[in-house]
């Protein structure tokens, strides 16, 4: 039972999941009706799309790098899979075509970053507006809508009597699966390690490029996966679906512990990160705040964290850097002498 | 072949490896058995650090083999070498802070984790350490991130361990606990290549010893062989006092009755301690020791980059200590970075905005819009004064050569019209004609008052400049010579931390 509660208090998502129950819990005392069985289930049902997107850019920010192509792919992969239940389609072709589609766009970004050494912000930026455009032609500018009924009832079905949606269990498979790939494989170590260190993995030994490439990859078929959910559930896609969608799960990531600089993370905390960014919009309507506060509120969540984050880091890094330089310098009582004056 | 070559961990024969011009090793040899410590010192820029990354597959030589095992290996990256059963722990270790001790160490394998655990185990067990396999290596000493690193080594099977200075940044009681662990690995019949600046150490741990000087071996065999004294003697250039004059004819500086323009008091900071030290208008100071001593920490701290933790400092009698970077140079110190690609220049700019970029804070520049005119005449009296290579003024910074760009960095530098320039490493990577052109504008600024004080490896530069020398030796200064006493032999014995006594030379 100790050594449970240990690993949960060192992991970094565990702070992030008591972070969204003291959001529940602060929403609910100001406004009691707020805390409903109904309600906070649908905070997570509602929050399938960030999630997957949301555990896909995990792996790329493990490493150290960003993508905000992410949006694009899922509006061009929803407008496919909403093309598709036009005709009666089938899953199965919804789901080779985003697999398909993820794949390429992250291939395109991972040659980009991982080998053509391009900053990832702007190529991902440069593949953004062209997979966007995309988005234009393939629909040629109209709202594709007037789904088969039975995609979108799809989403609206749950497991039993419980609430829980069949989309919320599927993705909650998949985290934890990912979970355990990440924690429990080579590879999954692979994509930590390349953000922790890029020349000590090249040094040990560890393909670092093909990492990167392949954390991209992932990135792309996740974007593209919750392309589906999303045209499944609101029942039509526009032409900007998805925009803005990159930075909620950039910041999904953020809050669930996963550091900007790599190295840092799982994809559980991903996956707690989207939970809280997608519930925020909510949260602020039970407490009387109306939805146009929801992007600045976001805004000052999401820089409070980045800038806690990154003034931790900094001082850790330069605390190290001085104990070695005065190692280098002193002799032994010295160093004593130096600590006990602190 | 000589015999017994089969026996040979390793041997190096021929290894010759230039970069652009600059031959940095001169065919060398070298021989490693198993349960040998193969002490390699050598002065700043001899070549230790070329070889190892030749041994390590990091860079190629131009010509020359080696045989590990008595069988020749290309080895081509590092990956041959760490099959080949060679690791180099390196001087900064390059672990995964965010990583466990153990993840750390069996990050690159392809065994499961319970077998790679139960011969961590074996390892450990079989030399007598123990470490907590669970702590996150931020929180590791650096003591305990290189002995997590020779674990790495060990986990790779590693027959040849290369350790470079791995004592620079342990303490005293550490670097005790540390031979102690190294004198194991020698008992498993292990062949460490062990780099020093530190002469001690070689009769405290080695069994064999190499100098190197310019790219050549100077000597080497058996510790068992060599004094102290011997040592030192091949760490020096064949008869130096001929070759390297004081290039002052500068009339010396009149000391009784100079204030001087620069003063530290017992300055301390990260990387130093105690220093105190005075520069005279129109004094080259220079400051010598190996990398590492703690020289470019002093004068980035003077420059206000870095807190400083104790003393004084003063520039013409006026306290600045604790100063900012902007408020030093209003006050008048100015200074020529180390590294002019990392924060010397503004590559991607003109020559012009580079040269007046020290100046933009001025009103030299004009108030609000610059003046363009002003920027182009203080250029061109630079460009003109310190024959600066340009096609024009609009030129870039990075289409210039090495030379040219760091004339460019020290225009800069002396466009504020400072008391003082602190100059780090003015000629590194730069060629013979470039350097002379540096050599004459500090003999310029000398003339025209300036202080100077001039940190570099180059041994023989600081004696053809300088008009006074202090030496560093651990963060220290451990050493002043006046005009007549600075020799190559003084500045290296020193730089090494002994004292003329202890050489006998």
């Amino acid at each position: 039972m100790n050594k449970i509660i240990k690993v949960l208090t060192e992991s970094r998502w565990f702070s992030s999941l008591l972070f969204l129950i003291a959001l529940f819990l602060i929403t609910g005392a100001i406004n009691p009706t707020f805390l409903s069985y109904g309600n906070i289930i649908t905070c997570f049902n509602s929050s399938i799309v960030f999630i997957l997107l949301a555990v896909g850019i995990s792996f790329v920010i493990m490493t150290g790098e960003i993508d905000v192509s992410i949006g694009s792919t899922m509006g061009l992969s929803a407008a496919i899979a909403g093309s598709i239940a036009q005709q009666n389609g089938s899953w199965v072709m919804m789901v080779v075509y985003a697999i398909l589609l993820g794949l390429a766009v992250g291939f395109v970004n991972g040659v980009g970053v991982a080998i053509l050494k391009v900053p990832s912000l702007i190529f991902t930026l440069g593949t953004y507006g062209i997979v966007r455009g995309l988005v234009y032609i393939y629909s040629g500018g109209r709202t594709v809508e007037n789904f088969s009924g039975a995609f979108t009832r799809f989403s609206n079905s749950t497991v039993g009597n419980t609430g829980i949606g069949i989309y919320l269990l599927i993705v909650t498979v998949i985290v934890l699966i990912i979970n355990v790939v990440e924690t429990k494989t080579r590879q999954g170590k692979y994509f930590l390690a390349v953000g922790d260190n890029y020349d000590g993995a090249i040094l040990v030994g560890i393909p670092a490029k093909r990492t990167k490439l392949i954390a991209y990859i992932l990135c792309g078929i996740f974007a593209a996966i919750s392309g589906i959910a999303f045209s499944s559930k609101y029942g039509q896609v526009t032409i900007i679906a998805g925009s803005g969608y990159e930075m909620s799960a950039i910041a999904a990531c953020v809050l669930g512990g996963i550091s900007l600089s790599g190295g840092l993370g799982n994809v559980i905390g991903a996956a707690i990160g989207a939970v809280i960014m997608s519930s925020i919009s909510r949260l602020l309507v039970f407490l009387g705040f109306s939805s146009e506060y929801d992007n600045t509120i976001t805004g000052i969540l999401l820089i409070t964290i980045v800038v806690l984050d990154s003034l931790l880091r900094q001082r850790n890094v330069e605390n190290a850097r001085r104990e070695r330089l005065i190692a280098r310098s002193c002799s032994k009582k010295e160093i004593r002498k130096g600590h006990s004056q602190e | 072949m000589e015999t017994g070559e089969s026996k040979k961990l390793l041997s190096i024969r021929g290894i010759t490896k230039a970069f652009g011009q600059n031959l940095v090793l001169k065919g060398v040899d070298m021989d490693l058995c198993g349960g040998e410590i193969l002490a390699l010192i050598g002065g700043n820029g001899a070549g230790k650090s070329t070889l190892m990354k030749i041994i390590m597959g990091i860079y190629q030589p131009d010509a020359g083999c080696i045989f590990i095992n008595g069988k020749e290996v290309q080895i081509i990256n590092p990956s041959v070498a760490l099959e080949e059963c060679v690791y180099m722990v390196p001087q900064e270790p390059m672990l995964f802070p965010n990583m466990s001790v153990f993840e750390n160490i069996i990050m690159g394998f392809h065994e499961s984790n319970a077998t790679l655990k139960a011969r961590l185990q074996e390892i450990m067990a079989d030399i007598g350490w123990q470490m907590d396999l669970t702590r996150k290596a931020i929180t590791l000493s650096i003591a305990e991130q290189t002995l997590v690193e020779i674990l790495r080594g060990l986990m790779r099977n590693a027959k040849i361990l290369i350790l470079d200075e791995p004592t620079s940044a342990l303490t005293f009681d550490e670097v005790e606990s540390f031979f102690r662990v190294v004198k194991e690995l020698k008992n498993k019949g292990i062949g460490i290549i062990y780099i020093t600046h530190r002469l001690n150490e070689v009769f405290e741990i080695a069994s064999h010893v190499m100098i190197m000087r310019d790219g050549v071996i100077t000597l080497g065999g058996p510790v068992e062989k060599f004094t102290r004294e011997m040592l030192v003697r091949g760490l020096l250039p064949v008869d130096a006092e001929h070759k390297v004059e004081n290039g002052s004819v500068h009339a010396a500086i009149d000391y009784e009755h100079l204030e001087p323009a620069f003063e530290l008091k017992d300055f301390c900071g990260y990387g130093f301690n105690d220093i105190s030290l005075k520069v005279y208008p129109g004094e080259v100071l220079g400051v010598a020791g190996v990398v590492g001593a703690g020289r470019t920490e002093l004068v980035s701290t003077v420059f206000g980059r870095d807190k400083s933790l104790g003393g004084k400092v003063y520039l013409d009698g006026k306290e600045i200590t604790g100063f900012s970077t902007a408020k030093i140079l209003e006050a008048g110190i100015n200074y020529v970075p180390e590294d002019r690609h990392y924060h010397g220049l503004f590559c991607i700019s003109t020559i012009a905005a580079n040269t007046t970029s020290a100046l933009l804070p001025t009103p030299e520049m004009g108030n609000f819009i610059l003046d363009t005119k002003n920027e182009y005449s203080i250029t061109q009296r630079f460009i003109d004064l310190f024959r600066i290579k340009v096609i024009d003024q609009k030129q870039t910074a990075s289409s210039l050569s090495g030379g040219n760009q760091q004339k460019v960095v020290i225009s800069r530098a002396l466009s504020t019209e400072p008391k003082m320039v602190i100059m780090d490493e003015p000629t590194r990577g730069i060629d013979a004609v470039a350097r002379g052109d540096v050599y004459n504008i500090i003999h310029q600024l000398r003339e025209k008052g300036v202080a100077v004080l001039l940190v570099s490896s180059d041994i023989e530069e600081i004696v053809q400049l300088s008009d006074r020398v202090v030496t560093v030796f651990q963060g220290r200064i451990n050493g002043e010579f006046s005009k007549d006493e600075i020799t190559v032999d003084n500045l290296t014995i020193a730089s090494f931390g002994l004292t003329k006594d202890e050489a006998m030379v």
